[in-house]
Order: C-alpha cells, then structure tokens, then sequence
C-alpha cells in the first residue's frame, strides 16, 4: 500500500499541513539519558548529586531491558528516578541544558530543514519524549509554538516520578498528532514526520510523508521497505561557529545560511 | 617521428568502405521463417517471434575508434577549432573550472579508462605546465544525483582523484544559493543562472562525451551547471512538446532554448568545449551476440544467449541488477574537437550522426521497442516506472529524425515488466509524484501548474539532493514532460510483459501479460493490414525517416 493511502487524508477539507519532529536523534545528537545525567549533576548540594548518580548507574541495567522491550516502559522508569527534585531547580536546569548543551549539539542542517518547511508553509511541531522542563526552553529558541514533551507531576512544587498521561511514547505520539491536527484542521495526509527510531513507527505511519533520520537498523529497514526517504543529519559545520549560543543564535545562523547574493 | 595530424586520419578510406558495406542489411523485414527477436525488458530479455512482415531497424556497426586517444586529444588541444589552443590562453594567476559530464553517459558505464579520466589527465598536465594552480573540477551535475566517491574516483581516474578530491573535485550543487548567479536572460526571457565558480572563472573548460546527438554543445556548461531557476525555462511541457526530436536538435525547442542561454554564457565567460564522440560498442566480447541480426546467429550465439538469459533468470533481484550495473562497455572513441564551443559541436554531431543514422523509409502503425535496465538517470539504481517512461515514450520515441517511425495516431508497445519499484535514497520525490501527483492527473501542463513548484522548493527532497544522493526534488516532473511529444502523437501504449497492470493504467497505458497479447490489441485497432516496425536495441540507432 502506498504511503500516500488517500485515507490518510483525514479532516475533512483540510489541507494544510505540518512539519512533526521526534527531538533525541533526530533534530540533535543527544538523549534522554543525557539530559538526565545533566541534571543529576547539576541539582544543588552534591551529596543530592552522588546519591541521584548513583542511582542512575544502579538503574542503568534496569534502563537498558525496558528500552528493549518498550519505550514507555523506559520512559516510565526513568522520570521515576527526578522524584523529589524541585519544579523550579528543573525549569532553571533546562534552560541551562538548553543554552549549554543542547545548542551546540542541534543538528545544523535540521534546524535548516525546520526553517525551510516553516517557509514552505509546514508549521513545525516538536512530538517528543523529552520531558516538558527541557522541551519548552528549546522550542522557545527555535521559534516553536507548539511542541508535545512528557509533563512530570508535581505535589508542593517537587516531582514525585510520575508523568501526566499520555506518556510521549510509540502509539501515542500518533494519537496526539491525530488529535493535534483534528483540533487545528490540519491534514495527516500532507504532514511531513521525522523520526529516528523504530519505536516512532506508528507517528511515522501516521502521516502522509514519514523521513527516517538517522534511523536505528529496525527503522531503515522498514524505511527500506516502505520506501520513506532516509535523512542523514550530522554536527559538521556546526552552529557553535557562527558565533556564540544564546537565544538568537540559531536566528542569527539561518540568516548567515540564507542570505547568498543569489537570493536578492 | 610522425607528426600527430598523420596518426589522426580518424577514418581511413579502407575502413569507410567496410563501414558503408557493413550497414546494408540495417532495415530488415521479417518472414515466417524468421528468427526470434532478441527484445530488451528491464533486467531481462526476451527472445520473441515477431510477426511476418515486421521491420526490423538494427543500428549501425561501430565505427572504428581511434587507435591512440590519448594522441588525438593532444592533438585536439593544440589544434582547436575557431580557438586559441588551450596553452596560449593559460597564465599562472588565472582561476579555471573544468565541468566534466556526470555519470549519466555513457552508457552502459565505459571500460576504464574513462574518456573524461584521458581528457583531465591531459588538460591537468597542461595547466600544471604552464602554473596554474587555481582549478576547479565540477561534475556537472544539474538536478541530477550527486555522484557517490567512488563513482566519482572511477570516472576522473586516480591522479585526478588524489589531487583534487573533495576540496577541488566536487558535485555541483545547484541548491546552494550562495554559490549560483544570474548571468542575465535571453531575449525570450529565460533567466540564465550558472555556478558562481564557473562564472568567477578566467577560463572554463568543459570535458564532454557525446553518447547521442542531445548531449553536448551549449547543454553542456548552460545546461551542465545551472539550477532550477535556469533549466524550468525549458524543461516544461510546452517547450518539450515543441521538439521534434530531441535527437534532431535543428527542431528542436529544448535545444534552441539551451543555445540562446549557452551564447549568452559564452559572452560573459571564456568557454573552451572538448567534445568527443564514442562509437556503439557497447556489447563486446562474450556479449557481442546481442548486437548481431539473429537471423545470423550461429550455436554458439544461441548456446551463450540460452546461458544468459539462464544466468540473469537464476539470480536474485539484486544481484542481477547489481551485475548488470556494473558491466563495462568496450566504447571506442571515435573522435575529439576542441575550442568554441558551437563550431566544436557542429564537429561532434556529424560524427555522431554518422555513427547512429539508418535511412528508413516511411512510418509504421505500430512501432516495438523494449526497455533496458538502464536509462540516464537510474546508473547503479533502480529503473522505476517514471523512468521506464522517460526511456520509452522521451528516449526511444524520439530515436528519428524528419519524422517518427510511428504515425500520427498510432500504437507504441514498450516491452517492460513495469513494476511499482523505487530507489528511495535516488528518487525519493518520484515515490511521491507516482503515488500522488499521477494518481490525480498524468496531464503534464497541469502537473506543472498544480505541483511542480511545491516538489521543486521541498525542504526534504532539497536537503536529500543537497546532501544526500537523490535526484532534484522537480526531477521527476522533468522525467514526465520527457514523454510529452510521444504522448501528443501517439493513440495508444501498450506495456507488454507488464507484472503490475495498475503501475501502467497510472500512467495512461494499457497492459498486456506478452507481446505477442499487445500485439493482437495494437492490430486489433490498425487492423490485420497494420505495418509494424521495431527499433532493435542495444546499442542506439537513429532512424532519419522519409
């Protein structure tokens, strides 16, 4: 069956279309555990630090068996492991996540491709399992509006490891955008996903144009095989180099990109 | 010692007499007692008997290639023609680009050495000898896919490759907004838009090989090294139905389009054009029996046809195709010019239409043909049904001159098994244009006006070009106004051997399971007194039809 299944174009008339990005792996070279590490490390008195390491390390097995068989699994257990840590520490934590680290470690020609398919009319919209606290900052640096991240539940201003429901994860980054475009009359059928795992495969086949980014080797081979486009983003020629990172910078970089004497 | 020009006598008397002997029996009709046709079909062929009465047009021997090259491309650099030679324009602070064809010619791929390997080799060594440093090798690419490493390594040779690769030797790119310019535009309005470099240069030299009668001349550099912005002013339907044909480039709208922006580079740059012409030597040794009339096989050109086609039917997809890509052709260089650029083609094309023209006289109702594995834009990848289009109704329809071999009105059968099958790292937008574009309409003009613009500015199929190893994004647009002239003349197609008869009804065919099926349709609606005729393949033949 073809990926372009008319039925796909639900809604109604809608014709518009969107640009559905997964974050880890696909617009920059981190993940999860990467940003959980980052905070671990970075919560206050270093006894707090030792024993959230600690546990991380002790997990890590734990970690490895549920990423095997489930991402919502993996998910659930490691946002599990952020109980007691204070809503605010976390929201200061991801801002300097975001400046420190994940600036210089977006994609350069994904944040080209983010801008050119905002340009092509493609409203970009992060669908990730990165949790909220991280999300929110890097979508305001990218100019994105709308974004769907893992919201940890908080009691009197502290995490207590759950997460709201649903849990960004395999099928329900597909319902989410189902819902996302059913509220906005966007149609699925002319929305691009880009996603770099075989656990994205439902948000992917949810949507009338998937890429495969720098995909794992279960999800080039149902690339393969379903004769999506496979993306490969890499670090070179970074954003670092156009000079500082902060809030314009990426601004500042796609100016530098796009501004060739061709275009005027 | 003999001077060059005496080695140079590119066709010896004695040698032209056996040639114009050789191309007697070029148009063969077929009687009851004929034998099978050997007939191309994707990774296959078929071996079929062709009714009583059919015309067989069998292309014309090789000419002889030139027994030195290598000679005769000095030769040509030191004698250009309405030029200085290429020495006398040299100086050692001056900036030069060499644009050498990408790999959609030859072929199939050539025996290395590659004539465009010969050429640099020469051209490098002259330009090192005279100091000058500043040089540029652009593969002129176009729209087309950027050439993988060891493509490219295979093509420009070693010495090439180790001193230039990837700083100096490079795809062109016609995306990257900072590295094209606008020339100006012609008097019909057409934008003329160039690599930078090649712009900026003091001396641009562009190594060709003239496969058939399209290539060359100002589509080289104008063609070779422009972007989009340049090339929609006439790869669009209105310019393509408007050429007739595009082997006849005389009547030809796409090639008077590509003249009038190739004279408007040449006044801004220094353009020095080596053109050369390669004979139909595609097949040769154990292979050979595929270019002979098989009215004249003997067993043991039955004995390794049998064991070909055994062999090609006992691999796997991949390794069959695999196999096939990576077959050599023993081509001959049959000729070199160099200097201007219009004088050097005018050269080129007579050569290459002594190579290809078969008198033929009058058309057929029906005309044959049979798709091969490879087209141009499908080297080392998968032909997909967009291309088996382009290769029948653009390509092959197109094989004449004066007139078309099939009448106004009448049937084309292409002999392919048509599958719904796609290179999706080399043509990931025609996934999209078969599924969507031509599940909507398979009207050109309206394709162009409803999605043309949307394909041609995709950020995917940009980045995927860009980066990747994928046709253009509009490639595929480029690939369906190919076959505009054919579908404006023509009453029918009919795809015999068609697996997937959908993958045809998409595109406005009708299916047959054989030939011998399609044929029974084709007559059904000429009648039993229709006239038949089949452009035998391999290699290439053009048919100046009276």
């Amino acid at each position: 069956m073809s990926v372009y299944d008319q039925n796909k174009k639900r809604n109604g008339g809608a014709v518009r279309g969107a640009a559905f990005y997964d974050l880890d792996g696909t617009l920059m070279g981190l993940n999860l555990i990467h940003g959980t590490l980052f905070a671990f490390t970075n919560i206050g008195e270093w006894s707090g630090r030792v024993s959230y390491v600690i546990g991380l390390a002790a997990r890590l097995p734990l970690l490895y068996l549920a990423e095997r068989r489930d991402r919502h699994l993996l998910n659930v257990t490691l946002f599990e492991m952020f109980k007691g840590i204070s809503r605010d520490r976390l929201t200061m934590l991801g801002e300097e996540y975001c400046d420190r680290i994940l600036m210089a470690n977006m994609y350069p020609r994904a944040v080209e491709m983010v801008a050119a398919n905002r340009e092509a009319g493609l409203e970009p919209v992060l669908v990730t399992g990165s949790p909220e606290f991280i999300v929110a900052p890097l979508a305001r640096r990218l100019g994105i509006e709308t974004f769907a991240a893992n919201r940890l539940v908080y009691s009197r201003g502290l995490a207590t490891g759950r997460l709201h429901n649903p849990v960004m994860a395999g099928e329900a980054k597909a319902a989410w955008c189902a819902e996302y475009a059913g509220a906005n009359r966007i149609s699925l059928g002319a929305s691009w996903g880009y996603a770099d795992s075989h656990y994205d495969l439902p948000f992917l086949a949810a949507l009338g144009h998937p890429v495969a980014v720098n995909p794992d080797r279960r999800l080039l081979a149902v690339a393969r095989s379903r004769q999506w486009p496979v993306v490969r983003f890499d670090k070179a020629a970074g954003i670092r180099s156009a000079g500082g990172i902060g809030p314009g910078a990426v601004e500042d970089w796609l100016e530098g990109k796009f501004d060739g004497a061709a275009r005027g | 010692m003999a001077r060059p020009e005496a080695k140079l006598k590119e066709l010896k008397p004695a040698e032209l007499k056996h040639e114009v002997g050789a191309r007697r029996d070029l148009v063969v009709t077929l009687n009851r007692k004929s034998e099978p046709r050997l007939i191309p079909y994707g990774e296959d062929f078929l071996f079929e008997k062709l009714p009583a009465g059919t015309r067989v047009i069998y292309p014309p021997p090789p000419l002889d290639a030139l027994p030195d090259p290598d000679l005769a491309i000095r030769y040509a650099l030191l004698h250009p023609l309405n030029a200085d030679p290429l020495f006398a324009q040299l100086n050692p602070n001056m900036r030069v680009t060499i644009a050498i064809d990408d790999l959609s010619l030859p072929l199939p791929q050539m025996r290395r050495p590659d004539i465009r390997e010969r050429l640099l080799n020469q051209v490098l060594q002259t330009l090192a000898d005279y100091g000058v440093d500043d040089v540029h090798i652009i593969i002129a690419t176009a729209l087309h896919r950027r050439m993988t490493e060891s493509e490219i390594r295979r093509m420009v040779g070693e010495r090439a490759f180790k001193q230039f690769w990837p700083d100096r030797l490079y795809n062109f790119d016609g995306e990257n907004r900072a590295e094209i310019v606008m020339l100006g535009k012609t008097a019909h309005n057409e934008e003329v838009w160039l690599s930078r470099r090649a712009a900026e240069s003091d001396l641009v030299l562009y190594l060709n090989i003239n496969l058939v009668p399209m290539d060359g001349g100002h589509k080289s550099v104008a063609v070779g090294l422009a972007p989009y912005q340049s090339l929609r002013h006439h790869h669009n339907p209105e310019t393509l139905r408007d050429s007739h044909s595009y082997m006849d480039p005389t009547r030809s709208a796409l090639h008077s389009s590509a003249n009038r922006m190739g004279r408007i580079v040449n006044q801004q740059i220094n353009v020095f054009s080596i053109e050369t012409a390669v004979n139909t030597q595609m097949y040769g040794g154990m292979l050979d029996f595929l270019q002979k009339n098989e009215d004249r096989f003997n067993d043991w050109d039955r004995l390794r046809l049998k064991g070909f086609r055994w062999t090609l039917g006992n691999m796997s997809n991949d390794l069959r195709r695999q196999a096939l890509h990576q077959y050599a052709a023993p081509y001959g260089m049959t000729g070199v010019w160099a200097g201007e650029t219009e004088t050097v083609h005018r050269e080129a094309l007579a050569r290459v239409f002594q190579q290809y023209a078969v008198p033929v006289k009058g058309q057929s109702d029906i005309l044959i043909v049979g798709v091969p594995y490879i087209c141009p834009y499908n080297v080392n990848s998968i032909m997909n049904p967009v291309l088996v289009q382009c290769t029948g109704l653009g390509y092959l329809f197109n094989m004449y001159r004066n007139k078309p071999l099939v009448k106004p009105g009448g049937t084309m059968i292409i002999c392919h098994p048509l599958r719904d099958e796609f290179h999706p790292e080399h043509h990931p937008s025609y996934i999209e244009f078969f599924h969507r574009c031509l599940a909507e309409t398979n009207d050109a003009p309206q394709l162009s006006k409803q999605f043309e613009a949307e394909f041609a500015r995709n950020p995917t199929y940009t980045h995927l070009y860009r980066y990747g190893h994928a046709y253009h994004g509009v490639h595929p647009f480029y690939m369906w106004y190919w076959g505009e002239p054919a579908r404006q003349h023509l009453g029918r197609v009919i795809a015999a051997g068609c697996e997937e008869p959908e993958v045809a009804a998409r595109m406005g065919w009708e299916s047959a399971d054989t030939l011998a099926e399609a044929i029974a349709m084709a007559t059904a609606d000429h009648g039993r007194s229709a006239t038949i005729t089949y452009l035998h393949l391999p290699p290439l033949v053009i048919a100046d039809v009276e």
